[in-house]
């Protein structure tokens, strides 16, 4: 039903974030298209992560309006995201450490806990537990649904992130620097994960992301950020020809793997 | 519904293992069968210890659940119990309604404490507790008309309809019921989604955030319960005790009800009674000589800090374990 004229899953109009005299993010605008993965690139120092939590109601913005499914959310309380399909991951991880694997994601289902008082008092509530487990088969976390987080590997923490955002039943998903760290089979793991949610589950995705490899590969539309502007927009192969995001890549240093221009 | 066994409970941490099942049954019949082969002494001393166990919940739930620190448990419990003895003295009505009213008037008191919390952290919010607690004590201790100020407050006999408690060995039964009641609302507590909150909050607060956690309503509810919890042990207290002195509600108690916790372990239920009945005994074998209590106590709960950190059980737990793998 989306025609031409329907407006951007996530409309993020004239965004400017300022840190007392810093101006981390300038005016970005940015939209996102129902359904699809949107990534969030540029060198380090960028805006990237400055952007994605004003979108994720972290930071509030100096001026500019984000917009998420025709609600204006740029005032909204960050408690109140995931209540609206909003899930987020983080960059330095911020696991629920102390706690196995299985509670994590629970807690991730919290939004979907049914409002009865057995349901409140359940250490297992009924629908979640199924769909919890559900998604730790998906993530490829069933074998440690009773290991403590802080125990995992950084891999496998990565992963707990990622399933316990996706137990918000997001329909927009969040993810930053997911790959960081990763190995190589474990970024083809999370390729395919990523696509699925895409494919299967209609969720919209963005994704602020280092991995040139992944990025180029899963995105269908790749927004590029330096010096928290928008250099340059648009697929994988238009934005791997642009000159000023090979400048900003080339030019400056930082990222060890560089868009092949 | 639940299918699953208690054991699987997923609370982060085992709440009731197989060994802790059986050592549970076990302590719990000799718990029962103890008015029949001892004197009123040691039956005042079990009244006394289970009545910490209770108190110890309540510190558990703030600290070890929820991750914030509190010095201001002696004032909950005193709290407690004035407001049930009060409340006894004033209606006629059975005494468990007068331990629910001590409950709620320390529940109350904790939620504003709560609340004033929310702006404090570690070592600030230890301070402002301990200042909560010193002056509640002083209170206590002065507010003549309510209190009875310095001469201490006589407590009436509990009432359950037509039986009147008039000794320790009376009261045992109410207080033992009582205790495992309390321990039963912790575990549930703990399992529930408000447990798993409760958690997620001492964990990190912004993945909390990010999960739809109301981060400062956790933090605030979490100090309620906790001190209704204290408060509850303050009724207790009524069941068996004929005298409440203000000198028994300070600084001394809070350390010492926050040593039984660490010892015990933080952040176990298990820890949080085991300690409880632990260190009880210890601090009764102190009280020979109490002009070292203070400072034994300060060494053990220092000790332990550096040593076995997640307390005595773990502690033991570990050290067998090595020497069953041959170490
Ligand atoms: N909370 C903050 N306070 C002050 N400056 C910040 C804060 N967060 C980010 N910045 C600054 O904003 C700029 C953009 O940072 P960030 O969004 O983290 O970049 P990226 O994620 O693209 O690497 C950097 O110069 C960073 O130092
Ligand atoms: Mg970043």
């Amino acid at each position: 039903m989306a025609g031409e004229t329907a407006a951007p899953f996530l409309d993020v109009v004239g965004l400017t974030i300022r840190f007392g005299g810093l101006t981390a993010v300038g005016g970005l605008d940015m939209e996102v298209a129902k359904g699809s993965i949107h990534a969030l690139i540029g060198p380090n120092g960028a805006g990237k992560s400055t952007t994605f939590n004003c979108i994720s109601r972290f930071y509030t913005p100096s001026e500019g309006r984000i917009t998420y499914d025709g609600r204006d959310i740029t005032r909204m309380p960050a408690r109140e995201m995931a209540g609206l399909g909003i899930a987020r991951s983080f960059q330095n991880l911020e696991l629920f450490a102390e706690l196995t694997v299985f509670e994590n994601v629970l807690i991730g289902a919290h939004v979907h806990a049914g409002r009865s008082w057995r349901d409140a008092i359940s250490a297992r509530p009924r629908g979640i537990v199924e769909h919890v487990e559900h998604l730790l088969e998906r993530t490829g976390l069933s074998a440690y649904a009773q290991t403590k987080a802080r125990n995992l590997d950084f891999g496998h923490q990565k992963m707990v992130e990622i399933a316990r955002a996706l137990a918000i039943r997001p329909r927009l998903l969040l993810l930053d620097e997911p790959a960081a760290g990763l190995r190589n089979r474990e970024i083809a793991a999370l390729d395919r994960l990523l696509c699925e949610l895409r494919e299967r589950d209609g969720i919209t995705i963005l994704l602020v992301e280092h991995v040139m490899q992944l990025v180029m590969s899963i995105s269908d539309r790749i927004t590029v950020l330096s010096f928290g502007t928008k250099i340059a927009e648009g697929t994988a192969a238009e934005v791997r020809a642009h000159p000023a995001v090979i400048e900003a890549y080339l030019g400056r240093e930082t990222t060890q793997e560089t868009p092949h221009g | 519904m639940s299918s699953s066994p208690l054991a699987s409970a997923t609370s982060g941490k085992r709440v009731l293992s197989g060994p802790a099942i059986a050592g549970l049954a076990l302590a719990a019949l000799l718990a029962v069968a103890l008015p029949a082969f001892t004197t009123g002494y040691v039956i005042y001393i079990a009244n006394l210890l289970l009545v910490f166990v209770v108190l110890c919940l309540g510190l558990h739930v703030v600290i070890g659940e929820n991750g914030q620190f509190s010095m201001a448990h002696a004032a909950f419990y005193g709290i407690g119990i004035y407001a049930s003895a009060l409340a006894n003295r004033a209606v006629d009505l059975p005494y468990p309604f007068a331990m629910l009213f001590g409950a709620l008037v320390a529940g109350i008191v904790g939620l504003f404490i709560g609340a004033l919390a929310l702006r404090m952290r570690d070592i600030y919010l230890a301070l402002a507790t301990f200042a909560f607690g010193e002056a509640m004590q002083w209170v206590f201790a002065n507010w003549d008309s309510v209190t009875n100020g310095p001469n201490g407050l006589r407590i009436s006999p509990a009432r359950f309809g037509p039986l009147e408690i008039l000794s320790d060995k009376q009261a045992y039964p109410f207080v033992l019921f009582f205790c495992l009641l309390m321990i039963g609302v912790t575990v549930a507590i703990s399992r529930s989604r408000l447990g798993r909150s409760f958690r997620a909050v001492r964990e990190s607060e912004v993945a909390a955030m990010a999960m739809g956690i109301d981060v400062r309503r956790t933090r605030v509810v979490a100090f309620g319960l906790s001190a209704a919890i204290a408060g509850f042990a303050g009724g207790m207290f009524g069941l068996f005790q004929t005298f409440i002195h203000p000198d028994s509600l300070g600084f001394q108690t809070t350390i010492l009800v926050l040593t039984m916790v660490v010892v015990g372990g933080l952040g176990s239920i298990a820890g949080a009674i085991g300690g409880a009945i632990v260190f009880g005994l210890i601090s009764e074998v102190l009280r020979q000589a109490p002009q070292y209590q203070e400072i034994i106590y300060g060494g053990i709960l220092i000790l332990f800090m550096m040593y076995a950190p997640r307390g005595l059980f773990v502690f033991i737990g570990d050290r067998i374990r090595e020497v069953r793998h041959g170490r």
